[in-house]
């Protein structure tokens, strides 16, 4: 008490304003807050109930099988064997609960297959793309491929289908001349078993060398002295076979 | 459908690839206005700072003015947020039920703390003997909003308002580290955030303060000119020579510390660098590059290099220095916005960028955030109106 009244007046009152804010503070902590609300665990819980609670639009893949074993069954062994039937009919909870009363759309129109098969350089490598604009227009993708199943009535033609990104990196190219099947053999099942049979690769640095070498090379290829340039190092280390451009 | 529909309409705003969630920016421009006001408070206190603790003289006649300006904006810094977030009138209850592991509700704490412990208490400690006298010559409203400012003190003895000189430089000494806080840890938060390239980086607290002591003083200096000449009194050039002087140094320093967050990012190369600068040259060409690094920065450093080297004439550095002090704000702005927009416009598979549409209208439009950098000034006039900060023979004397 001492203390306090060695303070000097205006300090006194000073410390009175905060000392009632910080009781009231913890008044109202202690009294006015409901307990539920102090303690973690349970506000994280709540949070929890609250997101369960939302309705639920999507069924998910395993409930359309149960009653519709048909297109399962055909779009099992196909290209679209991946796809989760609502990603083309839309959420279809309300059509799993009453299906006869709403029925889910099918996306019958060019525009929507699309969305996954027209060409941007970052989709994966091996993703079948399309240019909308040239193949086959106006022709609803439905009449020649079953969406279920859309194996094409001919392998694709060129490697360009499945590995835009690629062919268009090595157009721009100092190999721009040469054909993918210089580099990679290819089997004829690659074009319709893509994961199962796989071209060969370049392993070696003498792969390069059948044009590149010193002396072997043919008119107007550059050559390099393979004992010395890059060392060891296999040349892809260093160049990008199919975008030549950079080193 | 709808879903698809949608996403590919928004889907035009895009270059190269974007994850869904990333094509729409969350944080606006609301949020690019709350770093900018809070560095405005931070600058404007470690002003005010030089002249109590550092005992710079010439800067005496901005001392009053700085801690206004830093209380005006300061009362203001969280609105933007809570905004944002909705419902501000239930933002306290962040102090009532902490949350220690978020960062960001323990930047309440920090506001909180500068607000009642810092910046209130130096106003009140400084004023206090003056709000007594004032509130005897007053009369009717103002007399009585004087008192119970004062809390009803009354005693203007010698030895109290020597108590209250000693307790303003305390607090003033506690009150730089606790403005470091304030606008390092809104660097920090932005800091912190480890997936953002743009934003992780240690360097993020430092350049913020510094900025905030760029935009601080600027802001200070931009008032003195203004309200000074509008209350009737004569600029004190000496005192505004060297708030140029001290903002010259704090613009070199910031400079220098934002070129080298620059390479360090450049030398480090990590994979986000070729979507980062895709990004400076494209999206943020105009703002960073042209607002912010040549029109915000090296024009004023060039301005006030002229000025010092050829000794120009009072009116004409007066003008230059007021051109400085806008091109800075305006600098310092875009800073604030680089770094908030900036930091959401690219997507965090380093292959695509997205853009900025901001409303005009909405909550979070652009009306908004031009009426939140305005209140600050309303309220610093009504301050300056209750608590002159220079008396009569202040205003008329000259240097
Ligand atoms: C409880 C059984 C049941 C479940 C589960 C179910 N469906 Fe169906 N679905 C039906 C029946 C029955 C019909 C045929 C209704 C008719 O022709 O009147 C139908 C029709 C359809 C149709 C065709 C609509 C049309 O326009 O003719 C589509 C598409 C469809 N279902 C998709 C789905 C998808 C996708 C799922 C999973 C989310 C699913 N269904 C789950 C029973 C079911
Ligand atoms: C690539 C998109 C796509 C996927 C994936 C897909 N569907 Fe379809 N589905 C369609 C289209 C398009 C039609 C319309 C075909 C027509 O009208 O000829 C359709 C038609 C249907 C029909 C109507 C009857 C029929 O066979 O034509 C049913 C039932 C159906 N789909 C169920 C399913 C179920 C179940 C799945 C998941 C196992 C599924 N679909 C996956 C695109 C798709
Ligand atoms: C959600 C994305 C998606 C949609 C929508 C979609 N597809 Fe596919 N499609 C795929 C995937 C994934 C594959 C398999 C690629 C693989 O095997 O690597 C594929 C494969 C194909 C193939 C096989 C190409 C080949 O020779 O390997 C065709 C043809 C095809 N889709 C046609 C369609 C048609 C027609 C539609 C519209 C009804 C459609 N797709 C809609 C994702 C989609
Ligand atoms: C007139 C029939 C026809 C129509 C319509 C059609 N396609 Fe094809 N599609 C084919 C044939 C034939 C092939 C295989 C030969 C080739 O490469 O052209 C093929 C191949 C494909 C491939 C494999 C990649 C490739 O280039 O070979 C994809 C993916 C594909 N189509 C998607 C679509 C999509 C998406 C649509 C609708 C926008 C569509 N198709 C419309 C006949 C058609
Ligand atoms: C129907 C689509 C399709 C066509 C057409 C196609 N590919 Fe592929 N290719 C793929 C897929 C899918 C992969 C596997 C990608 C993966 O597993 O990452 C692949 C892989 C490869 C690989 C890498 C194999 C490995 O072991 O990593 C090479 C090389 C290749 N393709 C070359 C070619 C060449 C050359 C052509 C043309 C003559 C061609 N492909 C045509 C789909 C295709
Ligand atoms: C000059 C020789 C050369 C040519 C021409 C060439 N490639 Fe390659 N390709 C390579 C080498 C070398 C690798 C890398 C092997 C490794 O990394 O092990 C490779 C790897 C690949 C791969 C697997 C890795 C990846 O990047 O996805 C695919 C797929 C592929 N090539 C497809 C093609 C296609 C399609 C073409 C034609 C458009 C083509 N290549 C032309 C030499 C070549
Ligand atoms: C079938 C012969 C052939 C093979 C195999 C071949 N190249 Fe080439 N390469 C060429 C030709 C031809 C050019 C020159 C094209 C031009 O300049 O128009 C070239 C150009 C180059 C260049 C550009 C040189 C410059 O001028 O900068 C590099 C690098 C290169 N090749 C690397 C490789 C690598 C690495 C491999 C092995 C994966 C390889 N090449 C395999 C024929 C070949
Ligand atoms: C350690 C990295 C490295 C490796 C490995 C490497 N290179 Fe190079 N290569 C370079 C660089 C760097 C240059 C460009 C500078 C120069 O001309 O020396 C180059 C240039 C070339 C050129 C152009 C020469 C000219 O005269 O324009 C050819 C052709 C070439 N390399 C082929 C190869 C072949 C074939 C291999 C594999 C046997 C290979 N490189 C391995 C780094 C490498």
């Amino acid at each position: 008490m001492k203390f306090l009244q060695k303070l000097p007046e205006q300090a006194l009152r000073i410390l009175v304003v905060f000392v009632i804010l910080a009781t009231g503070m913890l008044l109202v902590r202690q009294f006015v807050i409901p307990a539920d609300m102090k303690d973690m665990t349970l506000i994280q819980t709540a949070t929890m109930e609250r997101e369960a609670d939302k309705e639920a639009k999507y069924a998910g893949a395993a409930v359309c099988v149960q009653c519709h074993e048909k297109q399962q069954e055909i779009k099992r062994g196909g290209y679209h064997r991946d796809l989760s039937c609502e990603s083309c009919h839309d959420a279809a909870q309300k059509h799993a609960d009453s299906p006869t009363e709403v029925k889910p759309v099918s996306p019958r129109k060019r525009d929507y297959c699309v969305y996954c098969h027209s060409y941007n350089a970052s989709r994966p490598t091996g993703f079948p793309q399309i240019n909308p604009d040239t193949h086959n227009p106006r022709k609803p993708c439905i009449t020649c491929h079953n969406p279920h199943n859309p194996k094409p009535t001919q392998p694709p033609r060129s490697c360009a289908a499945c590995h835009a990104q690629i062919e268009r990196t090595k157009a721009a190219s100092y190999h721009a001349q040469l054909a993918c099947t210089v580099c990679h053999t290819t089997p004829e099942k690659h074009k319709t078993e893509p994961r199962t049979v796989t071209p060969t690769k370049p392993d070696k640095r003498e792969f390069c060398g059948k044009c590149h070498s010193e002396g072997k090379g043919a008119k107007g290829v550059p050559t390099v002295d393979m004992a010395t340039h890059g060392e060891k190092y296999v040349c892809w280390q260093c160049h990008y076979p199919h975008m030549l451009g950079g080193i | 459908m709808e879903a698809v529909q949608h996403f590919t309409e928004l889907a035009k705003q895009v270059v190269g690839f974007i994850y869904p969630n990333e094509i729409e920016i969350h944080w606006s421009i609301l949020i690019v206005v709350y770093p900018y006001i809070t560095g405005l408070v931070a600058g404007a206190f470690i002003l005010a700072s030089l002249v109590k603790v550092f005992n710079v003289k010439e800067l005496q006649p901005t001392y009053r003015l700085a801690l206004l300006t830093a209380l005006a904006f300061l009362l203001i810094a969280p609105l933007p947020l809570q905004l944002h977030l909705g419902r501000p009138e239930r933002s306290f209850e962040m102090f009532l039920t902490p949350q220690l592991s978020s960062a960001m509700a323990m930047f309440g704490f920090v506001y909180l703390w500068y607000l009642m412990v810092v910046l209130l208490l130096e106003i009140w400690f400084e004023y206090r003997r003056d709000m007594i006298v004032w509130s005897g010559e007053a009369t009717g409203v103002k007399k009585w909003a004087l008192k119970i400012l004062s809390l009803f003190s009354t005693d203007v003895s010698e030895k109290a308002v020597a108590f209250d000189k000693k307790t303003v430089k305390i607090i003033t000494v506690i009150g730089i580290p606790s403005a470091f806080l304030l606008h390092g840890y809104v660097g920090f938060i932005f800091g912190s955030i480890k997936a953002n390239p743009w934003w992780s980086s240690v360097m993020m607290p430092v350049v913020f303060l510094f900025s905030a002591i760029v935009s601080g003083i600027a802001i200070v200096m931009l008032l003195y000119m203004i309200v000074v000449p509008l209350r009737g009194g004569k600029i004190d050039m000496q005192c505004l020579d060297k708030m140029a002087s001290f903002l010259f140094y704090a613009v070199i320093v910031d400079f220098s510390i934002e070129v080298l967050d620059f390479i360090h990012r450049l030398y480090e190369s990590e994979e986000s660098i070729k979507i980062l600068s895709a990004l400076v040259e494209t999206k943020l060409f105009m703002s960073l590059v042209i607002l912010q690094i040549l029109l915000g920065m090296l024009l004023p450093l060039g301005v006030m290099v002229v000025i010092r080297v050829f000794k120009l004439q009072e009116e004409v550095r007066k003008l230059l220095y007021f051109v400085c002090g806008l091109l800075i704000q305006l600098g310092i702005f875009s800073t604030r916005w680089n770094v908030v927009i900036g930091g959401q416009l690219f997507s965090k598979s380093f292959r695509g960028l997205t853009t900025y549409k901001m409303e005009l209208m909405g909550i979070e439009g652009l009306l908004v955030a031009v009426a939140l950098l305005i209140i600050p000034f309303v309220i610093l006039a009504v301050l300056l109106n209750l608590l002159p900060p220079w008396k009569k023979e202040e205003l008329a004397r000259t240097t």
